[in-house]
């Protein structure tokens, strides 16, 4: 190279930024077709293209212009914050909770208000009408609604069921227990004994459970258990809010759950918890239930279904059961268990509009379609013909799976929207159930009792249908975020250590300190203006 | 640009161009327009996507209000970091970041140079390539898989550390169920992770060590051992420097993904960190005003500490960023 | 050219301490950083639950190549490929352009302006604006949606200038230059002529950890673009594997009651499939890099 081409190289390079930055100006290609519907559905990661789902093609048929689906299936919480904060929003959002009640109170004045466009909403009036419960999950507190629910209808009212391994009661002769006493009993005796059969009795777990996280409690905890005495809980626990005799409290600091605590604390000492049950993940807490061939591994834990939590070889040894006392103390009548139908039958927010739309009326016209009878049913279970058999006369039957290598629940996630889509399903309507659904019921039966000891109307904090100021919801978000991780930490800790009954003055003290009679407060006011309401 | 002038009186600046024999800034720039050449580009990218978005940082001050813009919500001082400091996590997070970052830098310092050295002993070409090569590729495994990794291998059952900690009389540990263990679990296997990986810079800069100091050190008689510590040590020494000095600005910086997924209640109480609290508060519950407020006092610690290192260093070894 | 070591002769009893020493030592590191590759490899042709629950370590087990089949079913992921390649080695260059000779001129003691220069740059390594104002600024720029910005916004890297400026500092005596400008060189010769031959190292060194970086961006796709046409690989594979976690973390709510059994069963086997398949190329590249690190560059340099 002479120094001429040289410095000209060099020359050139420092060029080359500025040049970067003005092709990038002229190249910019936005991508996006103005003149069509923008919708955006967060979509279950198995989930297939929208191009490929039957159904689609009424929806777009209904909008009357071109529709552009932007389709989300990861980090979508991380995607939303910063298309929310810059103002950047399609048209319409679909997905169950896609846009949380945070976000409307957080990004005011983003979203359309639907509360004056009813009448362009016919469906969706009829579901207010019919299902109560819709509206007062759609309605804010200052009276707009930003965002509709979904309403399946089907769902059992409880997530969780109570499994026991009955080839291994037969195994050592023993009785399915009805109390926490005997539980304990037939977990040693799994302990002590050989119980799968296998020639080693050290390989059995007797009791397992689904990691809870730092911020609460989920499904298949053993927060279960508080229904033995009565106390009922929902969505498996959450945060700790209950509601007895109309007043709102917190299990966190109930004497009850100390009892439980206890307990389970005894269930650990003896080795009869699974060592893991503090720090795996779900995936290992899954793969441990499915145990080895034909081999099972644990004797009694909580699921979904038998054939999910334990996989299809092993869910035949397994029986659901009924709730187990806590102490002789209680009242069989007072037996409680999560009640999660607000969470299961339900969808939160599944179906939110831009209030820049400048296509307000092919939006209007999609969200409505959306609540049609025949399309909310395909939205769900996914297209006539392929998945569901239209029988005539408001009759259909959901069908098994084509592609036999999924199981009807995986069939339905890769076919369809699925919980994700808004609609409704009515009940004046015959539907026969896919076998994953109905296991699910069957597997409640035992459960029916204590559920129905519960009046959805007085005996349980009603989350979903309670909607919060921004000022509240701020407070309150701050308060479990300093409340939880210390009560959360509490938990395992007692649990593998013990130490409850010495430590637990100074720890209801310590919650009370970060705020718990304050949140406790915030919800009763809240809880008082939702019985007013209700009449 | 004129920065560097400017922070002179105009009068005495001109005083000492005219001493010079010229006007002090055209002077300046006819003799290194070159430099200045090289170096715009760099200052422009940095100007656009770095400094331009920096005004986001007021937001640290503002209620976050989205109907007025992100810098147009009321200003509210210093509420959110009173917010934070009043917070009753306040001292135990600080406690905690503390104690993972500077555990992490200490270790996470030393072991790629020991590396380093260690590696570049190794006679043969090839034997050290694959050395290389080997060490340096955990730093590709995903965080999510790292930890994925540490369940299987510390599990209390089954784990093969945990079952070879037994044949030395450690049963039944539970790696990652304990306040104990955590911090010792995250260090290590954050080095293994990265030792390999962060011990390239080092050997870089071996390579240019001058083979006739070994032959001159080996004339003197000095072993093996003597040369890795009287030529090769000093040949790292600035590499080193500027690397402690820029270690120093984390002290107050954790990866927020590996402990997130590390987390459990169990050892919640010492795996709670600056950064997995914001998460929580700022992301999971739209809390930006505080999430910024946080992350500047974050930012503000980390950078004192730079200064301070980066004037120590000057004055010992007259190295320094700037 | 090998190692300093060859060229001596003799040893002391110390060094044959030394040798043990290193010998042993060596092949630890080797054990301990080889592992949990090679874990990686079995666990990825191995059956899942057998690897999660700790069966698998020696050997894989129950051999499958259901994870491989999976990602390479994905057509996404030739695509991918393609646009990190593109990525990462037009970002690569742009980088290098941009930071070598910034390095150098910083690096020249009379170059007054340095420090502040300096001091400009090492304050956005600590202060940033946050997402948001990024958001807005590349959407006025056009970048949202454009394969630019995997290249533009990270084009300098100020923990690598610092890394450049230092070697340049370091390997190039004064003398060197007044050398050089009594010949009539000028700054620009003085840098491709004498100073990058002299900084290979350096300049693969900086080289790698542009295209890793580049390579392993994830972040970018993620919320600055959303045509899926132009995503990265990471974003790809990211996708295949976030699709077999189906249900993780509980079953039901709002994510979908009825877990699939399917879906669990394979997660792990995905995510372990997914590291090989992209660190794979990345591993591939470093021996010819390597060479750069062998003694002798310098030396040979100048005296060419």
């Amino acid at each position: 190279m002479n120094p001429i081409s040289k410095r000209r190289g060099v020359a050139a390079l420092a060029g080359l930024a500025s040049a970067a930055l003005l092709l990038s100006a002229c190249g910019g290609n936005g991508g996006r077709d103005s003149d069509a519907l923008q919708i955006l559905v967060v979509k279950h990661p198995l989930t297939g293209p929208m191009a490929d789902m039957g159904w689609v093609a009424e929806i777009e048929k209904a909008a009357g212009i071109e529709v552009e689906w932007e389709e989300v299936s990861a980090d979508w919480d991380q995607k939303k914050s910063t298309m929310l904060a810059a103002g950047d929003i399609p048209d319409l959002v679909i997905g169950a909770n896609a846009v949380t009640d945070s976000d409307m109170v957080t990004f005011n004045g983003l979203f359309e208000d639907l509360s004056d466009d009813l009448e362009a909403l016919p469906n969706v009036a009829a579901m207010f009408e019919a299902v109560p419960e819709t509206e007062l999950m759609a309605t804010r507190p200052e009276g707009q609604i930003y965002s509709l629910p979904s309403y399946r209808r089907y769902w059992p009212q409880t997530a969780t069921r109570q499994y026991l391994n009955q080839q291994w009661l037969d195994n050592l002769g023993l009785e399915q227990p009805t109390t926490w006493q005997e539980l304990h009993e037939v977990l040693l005796a799994f302990k002590n004994e050989d119980a799968n059969g296998n020639g080693d009795p050290d390989d059995e777990i007797p009791i397992d459970w689904a990691p809870a996280g730092e911020a609460g409690f989920g499904y298949f905890a053993p927060t279960m258990l508080l229904g033995g005495l009565g106390l009922p809980i929902t969505n498996g626990g959450g945060s700790g809010y209950f509601v007895e005799d109309g007043q709102v409290g917190n299990f966190l600091v109930d004497p009850r759950y100390r009892e439980l605590v206890s307990f389970l604390h005894e269930l650990y000492a003896d080795g009869l918890v699974s060592q893991e049950v503090m720090t795996q993940d779900y995936s290992t807490y899954q793969s441990v239930g499915r145990g080895e061939g034909d081999v099972a591994k644990v004797g009694f834990s909580w699921g979904w279904t038998a054939s999910d939590r334990f996989g299809p070889q092993l869910a035949g040894q397994y029986v659901s059961t009924s709730p187990l006392l806590g102490d002789d103390g209680v009242d069989p009548g007072d037996l409680a268990w999560s009640y999660d139908s607000y969470s299961l039958n339900f969808g939160l927010n599944t179906i939110t509009m831009s209030a820049q739309s400048d296509k307000k009326e092919a939006a209007l016209a999609v969200i409505d379609a959306f609540y049609d009878q025949d399309l909310s049913l395909q939205a769900l279970w996914g297209e006539f013909g392929q998945n569901i058999e239209e029988l005539g006369g408001d009759s259909y039957a959901v069908l098994p799976p084509s592609d036999d290598t999924l199981d009807p629940s995986s069939w339905k996630w890769t076919t369809t929207l699925a919980d994700n889509s808004p609609g409704w399903i009515r009940e004046d309507i015959e539907v026969t159930l896919p076998s994953d659904i109905q296991e699910a019921v069957e597997d409640a039966e035992p459960l029916a009792d204590a559920l129905a000891n519960i009046d959805p109307a007085t005996d349980i904090w009603p989350g979903e249908l309670i909607k919060m100021n921004a000022e509240d919801s701020s407070r309150l978000s701050l308060l479990h975020t300093d409340m939880l991780g210390p009560a959360m930490q509490r938990w395992a800790v007692w649990i593998t250590e013990g130490g409850v009954e010495s430590e637990w003055d100074a720890y209801v003290a310590e919650l009370e300190g970060l705020g718990l009679t304050e949140a406790v407060e915030i919800h009763q006011r809240y809880y008082d203006d939702y019985l007013a309401s209700r009449g | 640009m004129t920065a560097a002038t400017a922070v002179r009186p105009a009068g005495e600046r001109a005083m000492r161009a005219r001493r010079r024999g010229g006007a002090g800034p055209a002077r300046h720039f006819r003799r290194y327009w070159q430099l200045w050449v090289m170096v715009a580009p760099a200052i422009a990218f940095v100007a656009v996507f770095a400094y331009v978005p920096m005004y986001g940082l007021q937001l640290a001050f503002r209620e976050f209000d989205f109907t007025a813009g992100i810098t147009g919500g009321d200003w509210v001082g210093l509420k959110y970091f009173h917010q934070f400091f009043e917070s009753p996590q306040f001292w135990t997070l600080i406690r905690n970041t503390v104690v993972i970052s500077v555990s992490t830098l200490v270790v996470g310092f030393a072991a790629p140079i020991g590396l380093a050295l260690m590696i570049n002993q190794v006679v043969g070409r090839r034997r050290r390539k694959f050395l290389q090569t080997a060490t340096y590729l955990p730093h590709f495994i995903s965080i999510v898989v790292i930890v994925g990794m540490l369940q299987v291998f510390l599990s209390p059952t089954s784990g093969l550390i945990t079952r070879f900690a037994a044949l030395f009389g450690v049963e039944g540990a539970n790696f990652l169920g304990s306040e104990a263990a955590f911090v010792p679990v995250y260090v290590i296997s954050d080095v293994w992770q990265h030792a390999g990986w962060n011990s390239i810079i080092y050997l870089a800069a071996l390579s240019r060590v001058d083979p006739q100091l070994y032959e001159a050190a080996r004339i003197d008689g000095a072993g093996r051992f003597s040369i890795v510590r009287h030529v090769d040590v000093p040949a790292l020494v600035p590499t080193m420097i500027v690397l402690l000095i820029l270690n120093m600005g984390n002290v107050l910086n954790t990866g927020f993904e590996k402990i997130f997924l590390m987390q459990n209640p169990l050892n919640l109480g010492v795996s709670e960190v600056i950064a997995t609290y914001v998460y929580k508060i700022g992301i999971l519950a739209n809390q930006f005003s505080y999430a910024t407020a946080i992350g500047l006092f974050n930012t503000l610690i980390n950078f004192a500490f730079l200064l301070i290192a980066n004037q120590i260093a000057k004055r010992v070894s007259n190295t320094s960023l700037w | 050219m090998t190692g300093p070591i060859t060229a001596l002769r003799g040893n002391t009893p110390g060094d044959l301490v030394f040798k043990l020493v290193l010998a042993l030592s060596c092949g630890l590191v080797l054990l301990v950083a080889v592992y949990p590759i090679y874990f990686v490899v079995i666990a990825s042709v191995s059956d899942p639950t057998m690897v999660s629950t700790g069966q698998v370590w020696l050997a894989p087990r129950d051999i499958s190549w259901f994870g491989y089949e999976q990602i390479f079913a994905d057509s996404r992921i030739w695509n991918g490929y393609r646009n990190t390649l593109l990525y990462a080695v037009v970002g690569t260059a742009l980088n290098l352009l941009v930071t070598m000779p910034a390095a150098f001129a910083l690096s020249r003691r009379e170059f007054r302006p340095r420090r502040v220069l300096m001091f400009f740059f090492a304050f956005t390594m600590f202060f940033s604006g946050g997402l948001i104002p990024m958001y807005l600024l590349l959407r006025d720029l056009n970048l949202l949606d454009n394969w630019l910005v995997f290249i533009l916004p990270s084009a300098v890297n100020v923990f690598n200038l610092i890394i450049a400026r230092a070697f340049f500092e370091y390997s190039l005596p004064d003398d060197l230059h007044e050398a050089a400008s009594i010949d009539g060189a000028n700054y620009f010769q003085f840098f491709l002529k004498i100073a990058l031959p002299l900084s290979m190292p350096i300049l693969s060194v900086i080289g790698l950890y542009y295209l890793v970086q580049h390579w392993n961006d994830f972040f970018t796709g993620l919320v600055f673009v959303r045509d899926y046409s132009i995503q990265p690989l990471q974003i790809v594979l990211r996708d295949i594997l976030i699709s077999n976690q189906a249900f993780s973390g509980g079953a039901g709510g709002a994510g979908g009651a009825g877990a699939g059994s399917y879906a669990q069963q394979y997660a792990d086997q995905i995510k372990y499939g997914v590291i090989v398949v992209s660190t794979l190329p990345v591993i591939m590249l470093y021996p010819f890099l390597q060479r750069y690190f062998e003694k002798g560059v310098m030396i040979g340099a100048l005296k060419g």
